[in-house]
């Protein structure tokens, strides 16, 4: 149904759309959650949060090995049956917009906070859209190049919060394990919300120019997401103090106020603007990702007809409502669960169904449909 | 077709941007930006603010406008402000914050500054500085031979601090030293004598704001020192005992500069009080000795009497903080991270805790320089 020849995208290009769904508006309050749960021992909990994602991500690998062909849903209509297919396509779709939601709605709010406090929503809203509508449009070889652009384009940017260190107390790391395990294995949880993305695989795997190392890919970009995480967050702890880091909420941006030059004055007024095409890294996938399986679900051939309706739904849905801090909170909170449950749950649960299917298949005993 | 989208889109962008994008743009000539901001209570103990903006014209001879308002809170002051002002009054240019002596009388003054934190539009690395008397001496002192106040304070500040001389202390420094437990806070002093503004070195405070006491510029620099903030180059200056006076000139005199300090805090917990063992090692350089000494032979004696000297005056530096009941050196932090047990019992009162301290401290320098001349 779909062209993937003409639409491939290398391991590469891969690696960082995985990246960029991970890292993004997601990392500016990791710091603040870790440390309200597990004070400055939390960087420890993200070392535990990659282990995780990286099983779970091989399960999800796993899975579309089966079927390499094919996205998840061709997967899902071939081993289950058609009904199987169409009702996870729906609900991958909301999944993704889900995604594509709060990561849009969180940004908005952060570049109002931080840049543009007069300018209403809905502007925003339009002004955001319409990059990304003419990125997304293109599929996924267009995504790719444009993620792999941006990751080049943000290499300076670790370079800037290492000039924090000028204010950085190591003592504040010290001493590891305060208060045993338990904190830290608690606060693994505010590293799912974060680690989510890896569900672009069920779409983008038959795009893989190469899928044999689909596994390393994917293994690579969650490693680099951990070390992207680790990084900022240890540059937070060791700038704020750790009975004043959950006083901030979007501390990966306010450590950069800490920062004088000569010849600006808020330096983190620059870093938003162009935080804002990191952040662009999470909605314009899913954009993609969203519209694919909607227009997978109503057979349709072209998805750009259902995104040009996203589009006008997302800006005029922002006249009507748009989220406040707290409700994005709660949004996040919850796209936790789903997202664990989503990535983590379904993925190991469908590896292990296939695995039990095929092994039971090779028996000649047993024969016909599981 | 694939071109009238990409131009339908563009179009689209532009539109937005002129409908909103200068809704909120404000013309230089209509702010009024401060450099300094002041607080301060007068005699009835009522707040005031005062700000000092430049002024730019041609024919205009006061290069300042100071507004003095009375008000509750920062941003309620904002309106009283304006009033007095050609344009709409802008935070985010503040260089100095002077805090009136009578405002460090009362404790939780610091609650004030939340603004410069909430409000993101403000700079959050302006100097903090603490005034020994009435703020609006200063902030309505218009010198004629030098820069601007707010300039001049700013200059004062960050000269003197990179020879620790006073503490740099910007304002969220100074909010990690009110909220984290294991430290007070501690800034910039400056003083009004004679129509001259000195910067006398650092005022100390309670945790809850109040002020502690002052140090002088070599306290100050001892006190980096065991921060370990001081930066090769502070430089020193002693009596040597023993040595020859001359007259009316102390021809006993030995200053040095410090190259590399490198200081060691050893935290114990022992027989229910806490113990810290301070290790200051530099290798200084001489600049300035007026009594004959043959360095060459007898380098090891100079040292050590040196390092007595230095020894004492560390010594009654703690005696000072630990009277006061202050950490500014933050020694707490050091038990936080050894003594993390101990340390949680006593974190809400730390500086009464460490009032009761054993804190020992030894120097060892060395002379690796004498300079050009024997």
């Amino acid at each position: 149904m779909k062209d993937y020849a003409n639409n491939q995208i290398t391991l590469l290009q891969y690696i960082f759309i995985i990246t960029g769904l991970q890292v993004n508006v997601s990392i500016v309050s990791l710091p603040r959650n870790l440390a309200e749960t597990a004070g400055t021992d939390g960087w420890m909990s993200i070392i535990i949060g990659w282990v995780i994602s990286a099983a779970a991500s091989i399960a999800i690998i796993r899975v579309m090995k089966n079927h390499p062909e094919g996205t998840l849903l061709d997967l899902l209509t071939r081993f289950m049956g058609m009904w199987a297919g169409k009702v996870i396509s729906l609900l991958l779709s909301l999944y993704y917009f889900y995604i594509l939601y709060d990561g849009l709605t969180r940004t908005i709010l952060i570049t109002k906070a931080w840049l543009l406090p007069t300018i209403p929503n809905f502007i925003l809203m339009i002004l955001l859209l319409i990059p990304t509508y003419a990125i997304a449009q293109h599929g996924p070889s267009v995504l790719g190049r444009y993620a792999e652009l941006i990751a080049y384009m943000s290499l300076w940017i670790p370079f800037v919060y290492i000039l924090t260190l000028k204010n950085a107390h190591w003592l504040h790391l010290l001493p590891m394990f305060k208060d045993g395990w338990q904190p830290i294995l608690s606060a693994v949880k505010e590293t799912i919300y974060p680690s989510l993305g890896m569900a672009a695989t069920f779409i983008l795997y038959p795009f893989l120019k190469h899928k044999e190392k689909a596994a390393t890919g994917i293994l690579i970009s969650t490693s680099l997401s951990m070390v992207v995480y680790l990084f900022f967050t240890v540059i937070c702890f060791l700038y704020y103090s750790p009975d004043d880091i959950s006083n901030y909420n979007d501390v990966v941006i306010s450590v950069l106020k800490s920062i004088e030059f000569k010849f600006v004055e808020r330096i983190e007024v620059i870093f938003i603007a162009y935080h804002l095409f990191l952040y662009s890294l999470v909605w314009i996938p899913t954009m993609y990702l969203t519209t694919y399986c909607t227009s997978w679900l109503f057979r349709q051939s072209d998805h750009r007809g259902h995104m040009t309706w996203l589009c006008v739904l997302l800006a005029i849905g922002t006249i009507i409502y748009s989220p406040t801090f707290n409700q994005s909170d709660r949004l996040e909170n919850l796209l936790t669960w789903i997202g664990f449950g989503t990535e983590y749950v379904f993925p190991v649960c469908l590896a292990v169904y296939l695995w039990i299917r095929k092994s039971s298949k090779r028996r000649p005993a047993h024969e016909g449909k599981a | 077709m694939k071109a009238r989208l990409n131009i339908a889109l563009l179009a689209a962008a532009i539109v937005c941007l002129i409908l909103k994008g200068s809704s909120d743009q404000l013309n230089l000539e209509d702010s009024a930006l401060p450099l300094a901001l002041c607080l301060d209570l007068d005699q009835n103990d009522e707040l005031h603010i005062y700000t000092s903006s430049p002024v730019f014209g041609k024919n205009i001879k006061k290069k300042t406008h100071e507004i003095d308002v009375k008000a509750r809170a920062l941003r309620q002051s904002r309106t009283m402000q304006n009033e007095q002002s050609p344009g709409f009054v802008q935070g985010r240019n503040v260089q100095v914050i002077l805090i009136g002596r009578r405002m460090l009388q009362h404790k939780d003054w610091f609650r004030l500054t939340d603004i410069f934190f909430r409000d993101a539009r403000n700079t959050i690395t302006d100097r903090m500085i603490a005034v020994d008397g009435p703020v609006s001496e200063i902030i309505y002192l218009n010198l004629e031979d030098q820069p601007m106040i707010p300039s001049l304070l700013r200059g004062m500040v960050d000269t003197k601090s990179a020879v620790s001389e006073t503490a740099n202390t910007t304002a969220q420094e100074l909010r990690r030293q009110f909220i984290d437990t294991g430290i007070t806070p501690s800034m910039a002093e400056i003083k009004l004598k004679n129509k001259v503004i000195l910067l006398t070195g650092t005022t100390l405070l309670h945790k809850n704001g109040t002020y502690a006491a002052s140090l002088g510029p070599q306290e100050t620099v001892l006190l980096s020192i065991l921060q370990k903030k001081a930066k090769p180059g502070v430089s020193f200056s002693y009596l040597i005992p023993g040595q020859p006076k001359s007259g009316p000139f102390e021809t006993d005199t030995l200053s040095f500069s410090a190259g590399k300090i490198k200081t060691k805090i050893k935290t114990s917990y022992r027989q229910g009080r806490f113990q810290f063992d301070i290790n200051i090692k530099s290798a200084v350089t001489l600049s300035e000795r007026l009594f004959p000494y043959d360095v060459y032979k007898n380098a090891n004696a100079l040292e050590q009497k040196v390092a007595e000297q230095m020894e004492g005056q560390f010594e009654s530096l703690i005696a000072k903080i630990q009277q006061h009941h202050i950490d500014p050196i933050g020694l707490g932090l050091y038990a936080r991270s050894y003594e993390h047990k101990q340390y949680k019992k006593v974190e809400d009162h730390w500086a009464d805790e460490l009032s009761d301290a054993k804190i020992k401290v030894s120097v060892d320098i060395k002379i690796g320089a004498m300079g050009p001349v024997k």
